[in-house]
């Protein structure tokens, strides 16, 4: 990668450096370990979600056909998407992008190729189906064990189309890595990472070895990475198959040694055992207008009764 | 009429399974510097309903330092068991450590709890996903109602589960951007876990006479338990921010125009005594305020007392997160706007007359209270 050029170069250099110093003496040595971050493999987990914001597959009674309602990649990973790019341009290392779904989930992988991560896994199999959020951290993590050793895993907050936050921490809990969710912002120290996460009226700071997981705030301010390489190279891979599969590697159950029986129905300890449309508000509501400003808004506060709240 | 029959005698056949607990409900709690914080009050108040259901123990798990006050306060709301772990290491909250602390105490009973409830705050949900993970149970997230009742299991592609149980957790949640609600259960496993959004469930009024029992929990931290240390907490002095326990929520939208605009909504705001400042997604995008205020599906989902929506249009995005207010009033130039199909009350016009004469009348109001309060005083 074009960009990454640099950090190769000034990396080369600290260990030329960092040679030279230890030939001499070495307290020196602690200092310059400092700006070297060591980062190898950055992992960022994606999902593809109905946009619910579109018309399209959107049924009567509320519920989504997935087959025809318009997709999209999860707003709240794109944050995740960033900040794994983010940390692959500061501290070096590759990003590779993971997701779970049915074929046409590649479409997003597509995106993070664009976008410039250097590799993607799309895991997907039909006896997926129906997972919650147990069965797919299940399934994910063995992707990622799959995937060897990392540094960091980045996931969005949570997903529009379940709004759990559940599965990052799941995943976390799986393979027994410490964890930040909800983080804003981060930078990696003396090999350690320190991020801030947003909480009720306020923020906290914690210090975190690696490897590690991350959930991204959408709080999270990133300088937008746009790789004009990953961009062409995307335009190639459509129009090239064979080339296509070498940058998405698609896997099943079997290749990342999942138990099929902890996964999709039979491994969720929930179901959705009924849903119910949630009744349209509408025609309640006591409308003033057309009134003197004085008298509309004092009929107002005489009707909703909020004199009691005011200081 | 086969085929009734045929039915009929299918649901003959489905057997009572009843999964193993002691049909404790434990409610995780979560406090600051020694004091329980609302939705823990709240969690109890819904834990009291489906303990009685059930007919089992209410119970509470409490993790932090210096607790005394604190666990007198939860047995008044309701406990009947206070778990406590008061130990200067817990003071502050961590996920690995809690994370022990709690695992090791869920996995001591010898039948397991049979429900876990936490608060779906950013603790709550940063902890309650690995507890479910470890025990390989069911969570469902954010949930706005809970129920206790039977649940038949027919779904022959699960033959596994197939049955009749009594007993489960019914956790309520929006879903699809709230216009379903859906009722999700998973009575296969105990301890069944559910986080409940803060504001929604109604706490007990409190009784300090009730009486309760106390129990302390070992803390056994392994080193793997260090890997994070929490080297700054940060409450933002700036109160008009914490808008999940605010009274009134002031909140401002595209339609004000200008960044500016804020000024204004932070005036109003400050007319109120237990005030906070809000704001919809564009307004947030387009910089006029910080996202810390931002209420809706990407935001915070509130539940004032009073929500005052100044140029918010009322996309379904911003109505996620308010639409549980007590009350709504909405002000907005444009009468077709959505916000006035769900508001309660509703001003058409702009918000730079409407706000300023607000204002005017909260002040002329208050002070006219305060005379009334020095005459009583002097009489």
């Amino acid at each position: 990668m074009i960009s990454s050029l640099p950090n190769i170069k000034l990396f080369k250099a600290i260990i030329t450096l960092k040679e030279r110093v230890n030939h001499k003496g070495k307290n020196t040595r602690n200092t310059l370990e400092i700006t070297m971050a060591n980062i190898e493999n950055i992992f960022v987990l994606i999902k593809q979600v109905p946009d619910q914001s579109a018309k399209a597959g959107i049924n009567p009674d509320g519920t989504i056909d997935r087959a025809k309602a318009k997709r999209m990649l999860n707003p709240f990973d794109r944050f995740a998407l960033q900040a794994a790019l983010h940390t692959k341009k500061t501290y070096g290392g590759k990003v590779t992008a993971i997701s779970m779904g049915p074929p046409a989930a590649t479409e997003i992988l597509l995106e993070a190729l664009e976008n410039g991560v250097d590799s993607t896994c799309l895991l997907s199999d039909k006896r997926l189906a129906a997972s919650d959020t147990l069965a797919t951290a299940y399934a994910l993590h063995k992707v990622v064990q799959s995937l060897g050793k990392f540094d960091l895993i980045f996931c969005g907050l949570q997903t529009t189309d379940g709004d759990t936050a559940q599965v990052g921490p799941q995943i976390a809990e799986r393979l027994g890595l410490p964890q930040t969710t909800y983080c804003e912002d981060f930078k990696i120290e003396n090999g350690k990472v320190i991020a801030r996460r947003v909480v009720e009226g306020g923020h906290e700071t914690v210090k975190m070895e690696m490897p590690a997981l991350i959930t991204v705030a959408n709080s999270y301010h990133p300088l937008e990475y746009k790789s004009l390489r990953g961009a062409r190279m995307v335009q190639n891979l459509v129009r090239n198959k064979t080339e296509l599969d070498k940058y998405i590697k698609t896997v099943t159950l079997d290749d990342v040694g999942a138990d099929p029986a902890k996964c999709g129905l039979k491994g969720s300890p929930t179901i959705v055992a009924r849903t119910d449309k949630v009744s349209e508000l509408g025609g309640s509501c006591i409308i003033k207008q057309g009134l003197p400003v004085e008298q509309m808004v004092s009929e107002v506060i005489a009707g909703a009764n909020i004199l009691e709240f005011v200081r | 009429m086969v085929k009734h029959k045929k039915m009929a005698e299918e649901q003959e056949k489905l057997k009572e399974i009843i999964t193993p607990s002691n049909k404790e409900v434990i409610v995780i709690c979560e406090q600051q510097k020694g004091e329980v914080k609302p939705v823990a009050l709240e969690l109890l108040g819904a834990g009291r309903d489906l303990a009685n259901k059930l007919g089992g123990k209410l119970s509470c798990v409490l993790l932090g330092s210096k607790l005394d006050e604190a666990v007198k306060k939860l047995i008044a709301y309701g406990a009947d068991i206070v778990y406590v772990a008061d130990n200067p290491i817990l003071e502050n909250y961590q996920t690995l450590p809690y994370r022990r602390v709690i695992v090791e105490f869920l996995e001591s009973f010898p039948l397991p709890p049979h429900i876990v409830l936490l608060g779906s705050t950013t603790t709550g949900r940063d902890i309650a996903p690995r507890i479910a993970a470890h025990f390989e149970t069911g969570l469902t997230a954010d949930c706005t109602e809970l129920d206790i009742g039977p649940y038949e299991h027919t779904n022959k592609m699960d033959p596994d589960k197939v049955g009749l149980y009594p007993g489960c957790l019914y956790a309520i949640r929006p879903s699809f951007g709230e216009s379903l609600k859906a009722r999700i259960l998973g009575p296969w496993k105990n301890p069944q876990m559910a986080t409940v959004r803060p504001g929604i469930m109604l706490p007990l009024s409190p009784d300090y006479s009730r009486k309760g029992e106390v129990k302390e929990i070992s803390v056994n931290l392994k080193p793997e338990d260090y890997r994070t240390e929490l080297i700054e907490i940060v409450h933002e002095i700036n109160k008009s921010i914490n808008l999940t326990e605010a009274d009134v929520i002031v909140s401002g939208g595209f339609g004000l125009g200008k960044a500016d605009g804020f000024d204004l909504i932070k005036e109003l705001a400050a007319c109120f005594e237990n005030s906070a400042v809000g704001a919809s997604r564009k307004a947030v995008d387009i910089g006029w305020i910080s996202y810390q205020h931002q209420v809706g599906q990407t935001g915070k989902t509130v539940r004032p007392k009073v929500y005052i929506a100044c140029g918010i249009a009322g996309a379904i995005q911003h109505r996620v997160g308010m639409s549980k207010s007590t009350t709504i009033i909405a002000i907005n130039k444009d009468p077709d706007a959505p916000i006035f199909k769900f508001a309660n009350y509703g001003i058409v016009g702009d918000v730079y007359h409407i706000i300023p004469e607000l204002i005017k009348q909260f002040k002329s109001k208050s002070s006219g209270e305060k005379e009334e309060k020095s005459l009583v005083k002097q009489g």
